[in-house]
């Protein structure tokens, strides 16, 4: 123990950890504990509930509802987004002239706020003077203007492509990542070989970029899971709570309608899909690097001292 | 010559072409900002809707100051994105130079356990943070979210930093070292000069990151004087009858092209710092 204590690592790495431990694991087993009470609608703790709170949420149409949402909501905007960004990432792998600024464009969502691009995407499909309805009334695509964000199945699925579109430049990211450590001597043995070009998509790009494309998928079920101002700017979960996703009921039931034992359940049933999510990833990148670990540009011998 | 660029002119042709449509929908919300921000008032609802207008008006922008109050917003910004930044270094930097220099004991457990932080996100816990901050009286002030800004993102800053403190080679510092120069003094006067770039890097990202930020500003910041750009812009959208939107697009407007001009040129230290750290 003493031995411990004098180790310098150790205080260099208190500061980081009693930071997180403050700001992210307090709040943690506060929710934890106020799910499991009785909770007036200003915060004041009533007694112990046990698992009433959860059992209010079961029976909840509306967060049911939502977490089907949620569920659809995920599973769109993560299949378009990886959908769109992998074309997208061998275009830009290529060697062409403006590859830098085509670059530049496709990352550009990333640097703005999802705040401001869902204001200005509101905005813009304005059922009366949007600019999106102008852009396909000019084009002769539309005769008459449409109210993109006035009814819920409508609303949500424009969310969802606007959801795709942010995601692109993250995705994209992490794909080039995987292009770029890929050995080109295996291509040109292919070349060599005579495979076509589409073989060598088939069978030589596609495998290798499997874990990518698995961390891709982790990583974008988590954020998108999460993702809160783009539903909350465009439609606030509305008309009639029919664009709610987990998230957004959440914001409500803990801001708006003062249901903190609610709310506090939810927080914690979604801490646990989270976290297992992260395992999930933890388990892919381990596998990732016992597959490749042989061309891992990390020292790896440093490694072993530690124990996990 | 002409005749070896063909087939690369070609392919350009054709990669630019297949890129077009992602192209055009992405440049079409600054597209939407600009001719909103800089049209007459009274034109902003014609039938039927269009893109031209009758004059530049650079006075919404001016108007649009004053009215939403753009300069305590942008101050508000600047203060919780630099302090959260700088906090997230000052607690950063040790630890990463600690993960890339030391062996210890419950190294492993403390990479893992910032995963995790990663990985939550503030929705996850905004009701807990905000009870946190009843307690301590910070509710409405800047200062929660500079705490809780620099807490969520040290994960990232910690990887980020640790592996470009990888790359740098620790035979300098012993080289020092049998010099005589104590461990402060090679860390202060030879690492942390080398490390400058790669703190500059992230510190960006992490600025980037605070400055954007929504749910934990929405939730911690009740008064006007105290939001940051993203409150204060949907604070003017927000359950209002009457909607100025030609000020709304002149605010985001100046409000994001400063950040995507710095983003554009940053951003292929982003791709190399992804394939580097975060993801293996």
């Amino acid at each position: 123990m003493r031995a411990l204590l004098k180790s310098p690592a150790l205080w260099m790495i208190l500061p980081s950890f009693a930071l997180t431990m403050f700001v992210i694991g307090y709040p943690i087993l506060d929710l934890a504990w106020t799910s499991l009470q009785e909770v007036s609608r200003f915060g004041k703790l009533l007694g112990f509930a046990g698992t009433m709170n959860y059992g209010e949420l079961v029976g909840d149409q509306l967060f049911i509802d939502s977490l089907v949402r949620t569920g659809i909501w995920t599973a769109c905007v993560v299949t378009g987004a990886i959908v769109i960004s992998l074309p997208v990432a061998l275009i830009l792998n290529e060697d062409f002239i403006g590859r830098g600024v085509a670059r530049i464009i496709i990352m550009l969502p990333w640097s703005i706020s999802l705040t401001m691009t869902a204001v200005v995407w509101r905005w813009a499909l304005n059922g009366r003077a949007g600019l999106f309805n102008a852009t396909f009334m000019n084009l002769g695509w539309m005769q008459e203007p449409v109210e993109w964000l006035a009814t819920a199945q409508l609303g949500f699925t424009v969310e969802i492509m606007v959801g795709i579109l942010v995601s692109i430049p993250f995705t994209t990211t992490i794909f080039l990542g995987g292009l770029s450590s890929m050995p080109q001597d295996v291509y040109e043995a292919a070349y060599v070989d005579g495979a076509s070009r589409w073989q060598q998509f088939r069978h030589i790009t596609l495998p290798l970029l499997k874990p990518f494309m698995n961390i891709a998928i982790v990583l974008n079920v988590i954020y998108v899971f999460n993702s809160f101002p783009i539903i909350w700017v465009m439609t606030e979960g509305g008309p009639a709570n029919g664009t709610d996703i987990l998230v957004t009921y959440l914001y409500k039931l803990a801001f708006r309608f003062g249901q903190l034992g609610k709310a506090s359940a939810i927080s914690l049933a979604m801490f646990f899909i989270l976290f297992a999510f992260t395992l999930l990833y933890v388990w892919l990148v381990m596998r990732g690097e016992g597959e490749t670990g042989a061309d891992s540009d990390e020292p790896a011998p440093e490694e072993e001292g530690a124990p996990a | 010559m002409k005749l070896s660029m063909s087939p690369r002119v070609k392919r350009s042709i054709l990669c630019w072409l297949l890129l077009l449509p992602l192209v055009v929908v992405i440049l079409f919300p600054f597209g939407v900002m600009f001719v909103t921000a800089l049209r007459p008032r009274d034109e902003l609802f014609v039938f039927p809707p269009t893109w031209a207008f009758s004059r530049f008006v650079w006075t919404n922008i001016t108007e649009m100051w004053e009215k939403v109050n753009f300069g305590t917003a942008l101050l508000n910004s600047i203060y919780v994105s630099v302090s959260s930044t700088l906090l997230a270094l000052l607690f950063g930097i040790p630890a990463a130079y600690a993960l890339s220099r030391f062996r210890f004991p419950g190294k492993g457990l403390y990479r893992q356990f910032l995963l995790v932080t990663q990985m939550m996100s503030p929705i996850v816990l905004v009701l807990g943070l905000f009870r946190l901050m009843v307690v301590f009286g910070l509710v409405n002030s800047p200062n929660s979210l500079v705490f809780t800004y620099a807490a969520f993102n040290l994960a990232f800053t910690i990887w980020m930093l640790q592996s470009y403190f990888n790359t740098i080679p620790h035979e300098l510092e012993e080289a020092a070292w049998i010099d005589g120069a104590s461990a402060f003094v090679s860390i202060t006067r030879i690492f942390l000069p080398l490390a400058v770039p790669a703190m500059v890097v992230t510190a960006i990202f992490t600025f980037i990151n605070s400055w954007n930020e929504f749910v934990l500003a929405l939730t911690m910041l009740r008064e006007s004087d105290s939001y940051t750009l993203p409150v204060m812009v949907f604070a003017q959208v927000a359950g209002r009858y009457q909607i100025e939107w030609h000020h709304v697009m002149a605010a985001t407007l100046m409000a994001t092209v400063p950040v995507a001009v710095v983003f554009s040129w940053l951003q292929r230290y982003l791709i190399r710092g992804m394939a580097l750290g975060a993801v293996k």
